[in-house]
C-alpha cells in the first residue's frame, strides 16, 4: 500500500520485554545430577508420514516424521569399491537425509523459520548420529527423510530429536542395526561444578557447557557425540560421556514399550 | 570432503600397517605431518595466516571492524567465521558443492570460541551497548589432503596472534555527541591474546587404534572419527564424533587421552614457532603462498 502515513509504524526490530528486565531472575532448584524428567513418547501418530513419533520429556516436546524410501534426487557422485556382506556399494548405498526445524515459538525469543546455521549443525548431528543405526546398503540409489520439529524447548532439545527420530525410523519399518537413544548433559558451575543429566532450559541457559550423546543400547556403541563450553579438563568431558551414556541405557526400555504398543495399535487397526 | 578411490587390498594395507604404529608415510599414530606456518601473508587485513599441512593449504584473513554489540553481550565484541571451500581445492567443491562443508566447519569453528575463556571480548569492547570491534576470520581452503579441521584451527589461531588492531578513543561532546578517534600512530595497536585458544585435534579410528593427522587415503579407511579442541592447558572446549560409524566408549575415553596430549604438544611448539618468527621483526624472508 503507498504511503499510508497514518498508521503508526513500529520499528523495524522487535524484541521481547524480559531482554530489559533487571536482576538475574530464580536460580534453577538443585537436584540429583543423575535424574531423569519422565518421558512420554508415542510412535505411529501422523496419518501422512511412513513412520512418526511424538516425544515429551519434561517441557520439550518433539514430533517427528519419515517418509521414504524415495528414488534419490541427484546423480551418484564418487565411486567406490563394494562394501562388504553383499550390501550395494558406497556409490549405491541409500541416504539419509534430516532436517531439524524449530517452532518460532519454541524458545523464549521468536526465531523465523529459516533458522540459519544452528538448525543446518543440528540437522548434520542428527544425520551423523543416526546412520551408524541405519542399515543404508539395503535401500540402494534410494533416500530417507527424517524431518524433526521441535514444539517447545525445554532443555536438551537435539537428544529428544534423536530419540524421536530412532522411533520414527523404526515406526516406519526402515531397517536398522539397533535404536538410538539420546540424553542431553550440562555443566553447572555454581555450587560447584558437576556434570548434570538431562537439563531443563533454565539450567541449560546458565550452564558453561553443554553435551548431547547417542547410545545404541543393546550394540553399546556410541552414535553421536556433541558438545562444547568450558567443560574443565578431558576427565572431565570422559566422566560426563559415561553418566550419558548410562541415562541412555534407563531410557531404553520406555522405548521399547512405546514401539510395542504402536505395534498392537497398527495390528488392531488392520482391515480384516 | 574430498574423496579417494580405495581398492580393497590398499585399505587392508593402510588398518594392518595403523596396527602396528606404522602408517603408509613411516609416522607413527599420534605423529603429525611437517607443518609449515607463515603469518602476515595478505596486506589488507588486520591479521592473516597461512598453513600447509602436507596437502592441506589453508589461508586466513582476519579483518577488525567497528560494530554495535550484540543486545544480549552489551560489553563484548564478537567474532564471526566464515569458510569458503574454493574450487581449486577439489573438483568436488565446484559451484555450490563446498557450501555444506565450509558451513559444517565455521559451525564447528563458532562452537569452540563459544565459551568465555578462548579470546578476551571484553577487550573488543570499546564503549558498551554502543560500539565494539567486530573481528570477521575468513577461511579460505586452496588445497585439500585430509585433516582440515586441524590446519584450519592452526591457522585460525596464527592469525588472531599475528591481528594487531588499531586502537580508538571515544571522545565526548558536552552535547553528549560521542566521536571516535582513531590513534596517529599506525603502530599503536592492541594484540590479543591467544593464550587460550583452543586448537582441534581431529583422531580417526582405523582398525582397532586411532591416528592423528590422517591423510585423505587414511580418512577413506576410517569409519568415524572424534573432533577435539584443546587449549595449550588441556581444557577441552569442544567434542564432536564426525562420520558415519559409530565409536566404543572405551574408544572415545582412549581418543580424549590421546587429543590431550597431543594437543598440548602442538601447542608448545605452534606458540614457539609463532613468538620465533615475530621476534624475527621487518627484516624477515617472506615466503608468500607460491614457495
Amino acid at each position: 500500500m503507498p504511503g499510508d502515513h497514518r498508521r503508526i509504524r513500529g520499528p523495524e526490530e522487535s524484541q521481547p520485554p524480559q531482554l530489559y528486565a533487571t536482576g538475574e531472575g530464580e536460580a534453577p532448584a538443585p537436584r540429583d545430577p543423575a535424574r531423569l524428567r519422565p518421558v512420554y513418547a508415542r510412535a505411529g501418530l501422523l496419518s501422512q508420514a511412513k513412520g512418526s513419533a511424538y516425544l515429551e520429556a519434561g517441557g520439550t516436546k518433539v514430533l517427528c516424521a519419515v517418509s521414504g524410501p524415495r528414488p534419490a534426487e541427484g546423480g551418484e557422485r564418487g565411486g567406490g569399491p563394494a562394501g562388504a556382506g553383499g550390501e550395494a556399494p558406497a556409490a549405491l548405498r541409500g541416504r539419509l537425509l534430516c532436517d531439524f526445524r524449530r517452532a518460532p515459538f519454541s524458545g523464549r525469543r521468536r526465531r523465523a523459520p529459516p533458522g540459519g546455521g544452528e538448525e543446518r549443525e543440528l540437522a548434520l548431528a542428527l544425520q551423523e548420529a543416526l546412520e551408524p543405526a541405519v542399515r543404508l546398503g539395503r535401500y540402494p540409489r534410494a533416500q530417507l527423510e527424517v524431518s524433526a520439529l521441535l514444539l517447545e524447548d525445554g532443555g536438551s532439545a537435539l537428544a529428544a530429536a534423536l530419540t524421536a527420530a530412532a522411533l520414527a525410523l523404526a515406526d516406519a519399518g526402515v531397517e536398522m542395526y539397533d535404536l538410538v537413544v539420546g540424553c542431553g548433559l550440562s555443566r553447572a558451575l555454581a555450587p560447584a561444578p558437576t556434570w548434570l543429566l538431562d537439563p531443563t532450559l533454565l539450567e541449560e541457559e546458565r550452564a558453561a557447557a553443554g553435551l548431547t550423546v547417542a547410545l545404541m543400547p543393546v550394540l553399546n556403541q556410541v552414535a553421536g557425540l556433541l558438545g562444547s563450553g568450558e567443560g574443565g579438563p578431558t576427565e572431565s568431558w570422559a566422566e560426563a560421556v559415561r553418566l550419558g551414556l548410562e541415562g541412555c541405557q534407563r531410557l531404553y526400555p520406555v522405548l521399547q514399550q512405546c514401539l510395542v504398543r504402536a505395534a498392537r495399535r497398527r495390528g488392531a487397526a488392520a482391515p480384516l | 570432503m574430498a574423496s579417494v578411490a580405495l581398492s580393497e587390498a590398499e585399505k587392508v594395507y593402510i588398518v594392518h600397517g595403523v596396527q602396528e604404529d606404522l602408517r603408509v608415510d613411516g609416522r607413527g599414530c599420534e605423529d603429525y605431518r611437517c607443518v609449515e606456518v607463515e603469518t602476515d601473508v595478505v596486506s589488507n587485513t588486520s591479521g592473516s595466516a597461512r598453513v600447509k599441512l602436507g596437502h592441506t593449504d589453508i589461508l586466513v584473513g582476519v579483518k577488525a571492524e567497528m560494530g554495535t554489540p550484540k543486545l544480549e553481550k552489551p560489553n563484548e565484541g564478537y567474532l564471526e567465521f566464515f569458510v569458503d571451500c574454493s574450487a581449486s581445492a577439489t573438483p568436488e567443491f565446484e559451484g555450490r558443492g563446498g557450501d555444506d562443508l565450509g558451513t559444517e566447519i565455521a559451525n564447528t569453528l563458532y562452537r569452540i570460541f563459544n565459551n568465555k575463556s578462548s579470546v578476551d571480548l571484553e577487550s573488543l569492547c570499546i564503549s558498551p551497548r554502543e560500539h565494539c570491534w567486530a573481528l570477521y576470520v575468513d577461511v579460505l581452503l586452496l588445497e585439500c589432503g585430509g585433516n582440515l579441521f586441524d590446519a584450519i584451527s592452526i591457522a585460525v589461531k596464527a592469525a588472531l596472534f599475528n591481528t594487531r588492531i588499531p586502537r580508538v578513543r571515544v571522545l565526548e561532546d558536552e552535547e553528549g555527541s560521542k566521536d571516535i578517534e582513531l590513534s596517529d600512530d599506525p603502530y599503536d595497536c592492541i594484540q590479543l591474546s591467544v593464550e587460550n585458544v583452543p586448537c582441534i585435534v581431529t583422531l580417526c579410528k582405523i582398525g582397532c587404534r586411532h591416528v592423528v593427522d590422517a591423510t585423505l587415503q587414511e580418512e577413506a579407511c576410517s569409519l568415524a572419527s572424534l573432533l577435539v579442541s584443546v587449549t595449550s592447558k588441556g581444557v577441552a572446549t569442544c567434542m564432536r564424533k564426525v562420520g558415519k560409524g559409530s565409536l566404543d566408549p572405551e574408544s572415545i575415553f582412549e581418543m580424549l587421552e590421546t587429543g590431550k596430549r597431543v594437543g598440548k604438544v602442538l601447542h608448545s611448539s605452534l606458540q614457539s614457532i609463532l613468538h620465533k618468527e615475530e621476534s624475527l621483526g621487518p627484516k624477515r624472508q617472506k615466503v608468500g603462498f607460491l614457495g
